[in-house]
Order: C-alpha cells, then structure tokens, then sequence
C-alpha cells in the first residue's frame, strides 16, 4: 500500500487493547502500512472486550478491536520464546516505527527494551505509550486507563458531584489522549530523523499528557503561586450562568450563555418569562451568583421542549446552545453522513459493519480505511514472505513450532 | 532557522527548519502551534491588541496585575512560541500577513468557517503566496454540512460527538464535563494532522487544506459505544468509572481517609482479585465463589464496590496504592490540582517546570508531555504580546525603520 500521506512507511503495532493499536490506526488511516503483531491463540485482548454482536464472545467479532484496527495486516509471532523473538526482532529491524503499550518490565524482561531494537535499526522510532511512562517512581506499577485518567486531577476538579466519586467519561479518555500525543510527537520524530541524526524512543505516559495539557494547562500557574485551587461542582462551570447541562422532553441539553449578548438572546428565544428579566439576574456577576436560583427555573423551560427544538432556536438567536446528542443521533445525523466520517467495510465474520473512519480526511488518503481489521494471523503468509524473504517450507516449520 | 538541540550535541530537533504561523486562540489552535513548537518548529502566534485572546485575560495574574503578559494560566497553552501582532481588520496588516505566510510552511487556525476569507486570508489567497502551503483549519464541525455554523465553546463541543451523554454516575443524567477537554485533544491532534499533510507534501509536492472537525476527532474517544450502537443497536448512557466493556471488575475509584481522597482500582484478572483478596486479608465476603470470575463479579458489582469502599475508606491513598501495588493490583492515588505539584511522579519526570518570565516573574507551567530519548525540547515561557514583531517584520520581511515605526503607530503592528 503506497498510498495516501503517509504510504511507504512501515509501522509495527505491538499494542494490545486501546491505546498503541488506536495510535497505529491513525498511521492506516493515512496510508502506512501498519502491521498488527498479536500473540497466537489470544491475540490482542481487545477481541475478548466485545462489544460482539448479540453479546456472544468471539474474538473475530469484537467491535472494539475492528474499531481500533481496520486499515491493518495481522500477524502472530509468540514474542516470549527465542524463534519468535528473533522473528520479531527482524520485523523491527525493516521498520519505521514501532508502537507499544506493554508495561516497562514486561518489555525489559523479554530483552525486546528500545535499547535492544535500536542496536539492530537505530532509525526506528519506537512509540511506548503506558499509564504512567518509562521513568519516574510508578514507572513499573500496573496500570490501565482508569488509573492513568485519575492520577491527572480531571475527574477531581471538573467532574463529578462534591463528596462523590470523581468521574472519568464512559470510555478510555486517557489512552485515547496518550494516542494522540504518541502520534503527533512519533510522526515528528519520522519526519526529523535526518536533522535529529537518527530514531528515538518517544515515552509517553497517558497520566502526564492529560495531567499537562488540560488540567496543568490552566490551573497550575495558580496553584503554584498561592497554593489554592478549586474542585469540581457537579454543575458546570462556576463563575459564569448559565453553563450547565439540564433536561429537556427528550434527552438534555448544554445551556450556555455567558456573555450579556447571548443571555439577551436566550432569554428572547425563551419568550421573555417575567423571571429572566427580574432583578437577580441583571448582570453577568449576579447570574453566576445567583446559578441555582436560576437553574430550577430554566429547567422549567427546558423541561417544556425537545432538545432539538431548544438548540434550534437558541442557535437562530446565536446563542451556544447545543443537544447533548446520543451515539445513535450522533451517527444518524445528516452532518455526519454527508461529511463520511462513518464508513461501512465488509469484514469476513462480522460481515456488512459501520465503524468510524479517520478523523480527519486528506487529499490522497479519501479512501481510508481500506481494509478491515485482521482476523487472527490473516495475513503471516504475505507479511513474512514480504517483508522477511520467508519461503514456504521456513514458514510451515514456524507454524508446527507454535511460533505462529 | 535551526533550533539545536540543548545538549550540545549538534543535533537539531525533528521539526528544525519548519515555520508556522499561529492564527489560533483561546486553546485547541494554540495547542498545535505549541505541540509543533515543542518539536523543533518556529512558531509565530499571529494576534491583536485589538481583540486580545481570551486565554490572556483568565485570572490569575503575576504580581495581581491584571494584564494581558502576565495570566499564569494562559502562558502553558503557547510556551515557546513567538508572537507577532497585527490588527488583521486593516488591509496593511493584511499584507503583512501574507509576507510572513509567503515565508512560512504551515498556517493554523480555529475560528469559525467563514472567518478567514473575511479577513482575505482563505486558503486560495495564501497559496497565491505560498504555493504549497499546509494549512490547517479546525472549526468545531468542519468546514461545510449541514452543522457547520453550530456555535459550541470547548466545553459543550463534546455533546455533539457523545461524549457527553455517556458521562456521569451509572444510570443517571449526564454530568457535565466543567472544562474543554476536547481542546487540547484537539490541539495535539491537529499538529498530527498538519505533520501527515507535511510528510504527503515530501511525498508529492502538494500542499493542501486540511479541513479538521473537532467534533470527528472527538468523536474517535467514544469509538466503543459507538461500536455497540452499530452492531447491537444499544444506546450507551453514564457509566460512572466502570470499565467501558465491562472487562474489568472491580473498577471504579474508592474512598480513602482524609477530605475528598480517593483511590482508583481496577481489576483486570481472576489473579489479581485473588491478590486484592490477601490484600484486604481475605475478609469472608470476598470469599464467594461467586466472585471469583468475573462474570460473577460484574453480576454483584455494586455490593462489591460497596464493601472494597468500606474497606478502602481506612487508609490514605497513597499508601494504599502503594500496598496494592506491591501486590500487582492496578492501584494509583486520585490526584487533586493542588496534588500535581508534589506528587513524585511528575516531580521526577519534571512535569511541571519553573521558568523566568521576561518581564521579570517566576511562573510554573508544563514541560514537554511526551519525552524524547535523543532530542530534548527546549521550554520557554509564552511570549508576551509582540515579542518578535522587531525580528519579524523588520529582519525577516525587511520593513524599514521609519515604516516599521509608522505601522505602529498607525496600529497596524498592534
């Protein structure tokens, strides 16, 4: 595959689960030839998460590995054992990149560290992406998502209610934010390999790219002068009104209207009630003030009318009022089919399935994913013969070993 | 220009050569410029006294001055970018943008479609400078289609992707999100995206206009129940901090001794709730057979959860994570904002970093958030308004010294 932005590029994905094979998709997604390297038998443990069709375990039929791997060729290869080892070694050594999750021990206690794979190709560009990174005291803890996403403060100061338990969002906030950084700063690391005189590991902990650049971002200058810092309120956001999330007849909606202009215009687009105009809610500082008087009476309105009816309408007004829309109305919704942003591939167990395609489009690269995500060892033929010149009877004698 | 890595090794930073001109504000677009300034480029952050960005008056301020130089929030969102200011709304400073982008690679921007080209600076007008221009635009819902003139904030732009509604408490409403998580998700993906359209150009010799949807990119976190929505026709809803898939139990944050602290503990295997089983000294609840699979486990959830909270509730969090780990349990302290700073962790990855400010102050901010093992970023604080106008417009696009002054003036550099 040599088309799209990046076509030419060799990437290994050695990732398992949610956060190095979604950072590898987005190399496919651009036209890399991605590599999916899984252990026999198992594979990735993504194909036992589901979500499978029915509710019925299959690792050919789980949503979230498709999801995270379309655009990919699979391969098995038993890493843990010398044969495999050396196999793997060899992919490595005819890469560009390689993409991993596995814990630091996991990695160093199988020799398969940055520093082993740099000695054999010093231009690779080696991707680690863990919960809490290379170095630093929890660098050998374990770890998931979960653990990363709550050591950054996110949840304890924007969401959740006082005295109760911090939230994360329903999903893996944090891989998918470790992902994201794991790609820009690894395509950087590609692209320089000439000015920076070779390969590089990138360490990426997911707990610091959130910690950094969202909770750091805006509340670590204050705390680091004076020591005080705010926690989260359950509500939205405390020093403006309305900016909260309250229910309509059919779902919710986010009222936000935090300027004079746009209060003016909400307030039009609710028909002017003789409440929004009174005293309490004059201005900007008594608005916020004054929040939970407000809410209960908002609501009332709300509470009246569809959340596309009241988006509509504030919208209209100019006013950033938006639905909280569902994944079913999300991927209903005129915008995005137009946009083709979801994508139907044919897949060889799971059939006819929609799944979301690239998040960004480029010219050249329209057309990905291509393929969808690999079946267990789909494609060990092509690879190894492709890639590491193996023939038949090489292959055949890996395959009764187990190594395959 | 070469930005030479600081160890004195000579070599240069992956992105060393590579000029970008920053048209974003507020957070997801100045997150790009600082992502791609981080690797090695030179950012120029393009903006005006005229309409100073929001981000530069958000409390609080160095010394309580309030001014635009000196909010100890914003300066995180740009470290070690320039910035050059120019009131766009009048047409000298229009063609001052256009010298400079004739000298730059990338152009970045997050207003709203629609927005440049009332400023004469669309794509078409720069590639008539700049042949070969990358050009990112990332308004909230792309460039065209039927949403595309939705108004959101950060804030509020994950309800248009789903994120929202599947967040909260499991079973209730959804909670609000209380700041713009989607900004700098979409910042470090846009600087991705920009460096894709960078390596097709090498490819091709093709420049082109990247027409970025945050809330696609957005859309990408809640994949999986998108997945369960395609295949199973299930509406995901609030979840709390259980597992996604529900591959995991116990999985949630639990209470510790002390206000408001908590640890999170998430049990991927049969072997490691049986190590969490010693951990807690075998208490005979834990004993059921029942819970010794995960099926039975996520069958008695939330008693379970309820009886982990009772026992977790007696010790501090962070010894208890410790403890746990010792154990092989994915275990780890919930952090506060005022935790970040001590927490040794970061403190040896130097997350957080001192630095001097110009204008005379001390200010903490974050450092690179990703590590490098060859080439080391520099940090710098965020520049104050029109740092590098001086170098700018007069070294690099020659202006002379009295039409230097007169723009000035004129408020034209402004």
């Amino acid at each position: 595959m040599t088309s799209g932005a990046l076509g030419g590029f060799k990437v290994i994905d050695l990732g398992q689960a949610v956060s190095a094979p979604w950072c590898a998709r987005l190399f496919a997604d651009q036209g890399a030839d991605v590599i999916k390297v899984e252990p026999p038998r198992t594979g990735d443990v993504a194909r036992q998460w589901g979500p499978f069709p029915g509710d019925v375990p299959d690792p050919e039929k789980s949503g979230l590995y498709f999801f995270l791997n379309t655009g990919k060729r699979g391969v098995t290869l038993d890493w843990a054992r010398a044969a495999g080892r050396e196999l793997l070694l060899e992919l490595a050594s005819r890469a560009d990149v390689l993409i991993d999750n596995h814990l630091p021990p996991q990695l160093r206690d199988l020799g398969l560290d940055y520093a082993t794979l740099a000695q054999r190709n010093p231009d690779l560009v080696m991707i680690s992406i863990t919960p809490f990174g290379q170095t630093g005291p929890y660098r050998d803890w374990n770890g998931c998502d979960l653990n990363a996403f709550h050591l950054t403060a996110a949840g304890s100061r924007y969401c959740g209610r006082p005295g109760e338990a911090p939230l994360e969002h329903g999903t893996f906030a944090a891989d998918f934010f470790g992902g994201a950084a794991g790609a820009a700063w690894g395509l950087a690391a590609l692209l320089g390999r000439r000015a920076a005189g070779g390969g590089q590991q990138l360490d990426v902990a997911c707990a610091e790219v959130i910690a950094a650049t969202f909770t750091g971002s805006q509340n670590i200058g204050a705390v680091a002068l004076s020591g005080t810092f705010d926690r989260r309120t359950g509500v939205g956001m405390s020093l403006r009104a309305p900016a909260t999330i309250l229910p309509c007849r059919d779902g919710h909606a986010w009222i936000l209207a935090i300027e004079d202009a746009q209060w003016q215009s909400l307030v039009r687009a609710m028909g002017s009630p003789a409440w929004a105009e009174a005293e309490p809610f004059r201005d900007l500082q008594m608005r916020a003030q004054n929040a939970d008087a407000m809410y209960p009476l908002l609501a009332e309105w709300t509470r009246a009318h569809s959340k596309w009816e009241i988006m509509e309408r504030c919208q209209a007004e100019g006013v950033p009022v938006t639905a909280v829309f569902t994944v079913a109305e999300v991927a209903g919704h005129p915008h995005l089919r137009e946009r083709g942003c979801i994508v139907e591939l044919e897949h060889p167990a799971l059939g006819r399935v929609r799944t979301l395609g690239a998040p960004f489009r480029l010219q050249g690269s329209e057309l990905q994913p291509g393929r969808p995500a690999p079946l267990l060892g789909e494609h060990n033929g092509e690879v190894y013969r492709d890639w590491l010149g193996l023939d038949d009877g090489e292959l055949e004698r890996l395959r009764a070993a187990g190594v395959l | 220009m070469t930005t030479p890595a600081p160890d004195g090794s000579g070599r240069a930073l992956p992105l060393a050569g590579l000029r970008v001109a920053n048209f974003g504000w507020v957070w997801a677009g100045p997150v790009v410029g600082q992502t791609l300034g981080f690797l090695g480029a030179e950012v120029l952050k393009i903006e005006s006294r005229a309409r100073v960005d929001l981000l530069r008056m958000l409390p609080p301020f160095a010394g309580g001055v309030r001014d635009p130089d000196r909010s100890l929030s914003n300066h995180a969102g740009w470290a070690g970018n320039g910035s050059v200011t120019l009131n766009l709304k009048t047409p000298e400073a229009r063609d001052l943008a256009l010298r400079l982008v004739a000298v730059c690679d990338v152009v970045v921007e997050n207003f709203g479609p629609g927005a440049m080209t009332a400023l004469g600076l669309d794509y078409a007008a720069l590639c008539q400078v700049r042949p070969g221009l990358v050009m990112l635009s990332m308004p909230a819902a792309g460039l065209n289609g039927p949403l595309q003139s939705v108004r959101t904030y950060g804030l509020s732009l994950s309800s248009l992707t789903g994120l929202d509604s599947i967040t909260g408490y499991a079973g209730g409403p959804p909670v609000p999100f209380e700041n713009a998580f989607a900004d700098p998700f979409n910042g470090i993906m846009g600087a991705f995206a920009v460096l894709a359209a960078l390596a097709g150009r090498e490819r091709t010799g093709q420049g082109q206009h990247i027409d970025f949807s945050q809330q696609e990119a957005v859309m990408q976190m809640v994949g999986p129940a998108f997945m369960d929505y395609f295949l199973n026709n299930r509406v995901a809803g609030p979840r709390g901090n259980r597992h996604p898939l529900d591959a995991a139990a116990p999985h949630g944050v639990f209470p510790c001794a002390g206000e408001d602290r908590w640890i999170s503990i998430a049990v991927a295997s049969d072997r490691e709730w049986q190590a969490l089983r010693g951990a807690m000294g075998d208490p005979p609840w834990a004993a059921s057979g029942e819970l010794a699979g995960l099926a039975g486990r996520l069958r008695h959830l939330d008693s379970l959860h309820e009886q982990l909270a009772a026992w977790t509730r007696n010790f501090d969090d962070y010894e208890l994570a410790g403890r746990l780990q010792q154990q092989g349990i994915a275990a780890a302290p919930v952090l506060n904002v005022g935790d970040l700073l001590r927490d040794p962790h970061y403190r040896a990855r130097g997350t957080f970093i001192e630095v001097q400010h110009p204008l005379g102050f001390q200010e903490t901010i974050y450092g690179a958030y990703v590590k490098c093992s060859r080439t080391e970023p520099v940090v710098e604080p965020g520049p104050r308004m029109g740092r590098d106008n001086e170098r700018v417009f007069r070294e690099l696009l020659g202006l002379g010294a009295a039409d230097y002054q007169r723009l000035i003036e004129a408020r034209v550099i402004w």
